[in-house]
């Protein structure tokens, strides 16, 4: 196992709060000199804040860019990519985290064909075009690896409107989301009482399970891991 | 003991339906709408939806002719582009107008869509304007007018409802070449998954046809990227092996009769 990934460029979309700003800080630490970070997230304020965090805590090192852009927008998809190829091409690692999302709502409201399309754009298209783009912007070549991490969900495999009976979910604002709006009575309690009796998981135990799956690289390329598979 | 023996027999029609077909002027929907109009009651309706009114028009005209004036069906075609806000709601409004208290089931095939750009690489995706128009039409417009239909007589219990989504193999294995085709094939299977999950009323079918002998098959074994699938392809139409759009309507239309697939269940012709 790698213990770390040496000299990398690391993208991480939906940065600024929850799982994406515990990985960004999280992998910060397992970067070589010369490493660059770009995140992105529609609040620039936030990713300064992060920014400022990593730069204070962080190697001195570390290159943390900010890309205050929407996802769901193309023009943000292409700035992503932008910031990418201005990159130091001399990385060992690529890697590219699919974490920007958002919570969805009950089927039956769906008459709305633009809402469906805007949440499409975000959750679904931006991976691929920022995939598609990234990869282009960085051709793969002898000496580099080239990661891509789909942030997934238990939810991409079981169709789930209650599906937080059968999984802890992460403790973020996507949860509170989750118990304060969802439609369903049920999803509501049953996360409620999650997050009362300190069931959820936090942040730092997912994405330590994460960064051991990423550092050891055994993993089958195209494989859905679950935390609770590992 | 007679109660005992009681066997849920299958239907033998689909009712007095109100039926709406989307890519009804060729292949598969053309095929199905022809045997659907078979199978519904005198005071049917069957709505017809495409980008194209002419074939919709003839289709209409050769319903007529098979099903006779004796079977008093309704045919309307809608021309719709369901990639268009528009297309949607002009469909639901189609619904709305046709529908009435003497109707007993509601039925929506969900059977319009598009195999996307075949000859390149999951790589060469970048624009999400490109990839946006894929989805509008093959997932958001699908739950958009299955939400729209399914509003008209919400409340009404004594209607049945039924809704299918034509489905494929490609929405539970990835096949190279197949990116936008195979998540759009996926990402349908799971919505109308959790919609039979939040309404336990409604019957909901995701059904894999099989490789029919249609316009999208030719361009699946003329343009895919993939040199395998191309080879597959075409030594399937070659040999014989496609399926007509008969056979695999048939098998659909059975289980809509029989009405005893898991509501939510994922069925291929093959399995049947």
């Amino acid at each position: 196992m790698d213990r770390n990934f040496g000299k990398a460029l690391v993208i991480i979309t939906g940065a600024s709060r929850g799982f994406g700003r515990s990985l960004a800080i999280s992998v910060a630490p397992l970067l070589s000199a010369g490493s660059v970070m770009v995140l992105a997230a529609r609040s620039g304020d936030r990713l300064e804040e992060l920014q400022r965090e990593l730069n204070v805590t962080g190697k001195t090192n570390l290159t943390v860019r900010c890309a205050a852009v929407d996802l769901g927008c193309k023009a943000g998809v292409e700035r992503v990519v932008a910031e990418t190829r201005s990159s130091d091409p001399e990385i060992d690692r690529l890697m590219l985290f699919h974490n920007a999302g958002d919570v969805s709502r009950y089927c039956r409201d769906f008459t709305d064909l633009d809402e469906l399309n805007s949440y499409m754009s975000l959750n679904v298209s931006s991976a691929l075009c920022l995939t598609a783009g990234v990869l282009q912007a960085v051709p793969g070549r002898t000496g580099l690896k080239r990661i891509i991490v789909n942030i997934s969900s238990l939810c991409a495999v079981r169709p789930f409107p209650t599906w937080v009976q059968y999984c802890r979910p992460l403790d973020t604002d996507m949860q509170l989301e989750a118990r304060s709006n969802s439609a369903d009575d049920n999803i509501r309690n049953t996360c409620s009482l999650l997050h009362a009796n300190g069931q959820l998981l936090t942040c730092e135990q997912s994405i330590s399970k994460l960064l051991a799956v990423l550092l050891d690289d055994k993993y089958t390329s195209g494989d859905h891991l679950d935390y609770y598979d590992l | 003991m007679e109660h005992l023996q009681i066997i849920s027999e299958p239907f033998r029609d689909l009712g007095r339906a109100l039926c709406i077909v989307t890519g009804a002027s060729k292949g598969f929907g053309r095929t199905l709408s022809l045997q659907l109009s078979l199978l519904m009651k005198p005071g049917s309706v069957l709505i017809l939806v495409a980008r194209s009114i002419d074939p919709l028009e003839s289709l209409k005209v050769e319903i007529e002719a098979v099903t006779g004036t004796w079977r008093k069906l309704e045919v309307r075609c809608v021309q719709a582009d369901l990639q268009e806000t528009e297309g949607v709601e002009r469909s639901v409004q189609e619904v709305k107008e046709a529908m009435s208290g003497d109707i007993e089931h509601l039925l929506l095939i969900n059977n319009a869509g598009s195999l996307g750009d075949i000859s390149r690489s999951a790589l060469s995706f970048s624009d999400p304007d490109e990839v946006n128009r894929y989805l509008a039409l093959n997932v958001s417009s699908a739950l958009s007018l299955t939400a729209g239909v399914f509003s008209v007589d919400r409340r009404r219990l004594s209607l049945r409802r039924t809704v299918v989504n034509i489905s494929s193999l490609c929405a539970r294995r990835p096949f190279k070449s197949w990116t936008l085709y195979c998540a759009g094939k996926a990402a349908r299977d799971m919505m109308f998954s959790v919609l039979a999950q939040e309404e336990p009323e409604m019957r909901v079918l995701n059904y894999a046809p099989g490789p029919l002998d249609t316009d999208m098959q030719l361009q699946a074994r003329s343009l895919s990227a993939d040199l395998n699938l191309r080879r597959s392809f075409s030594s399937m139409f070659s040999s014989g092996k496609l399926l007509t759009c008969q056979e695999s309507g048939a098998k659909l239309m059975k289980l809509l009769l029989e009405d005893q697939f898991n509501s939510g269940a994922h069925l291929d012709y093959y399995d049947l």
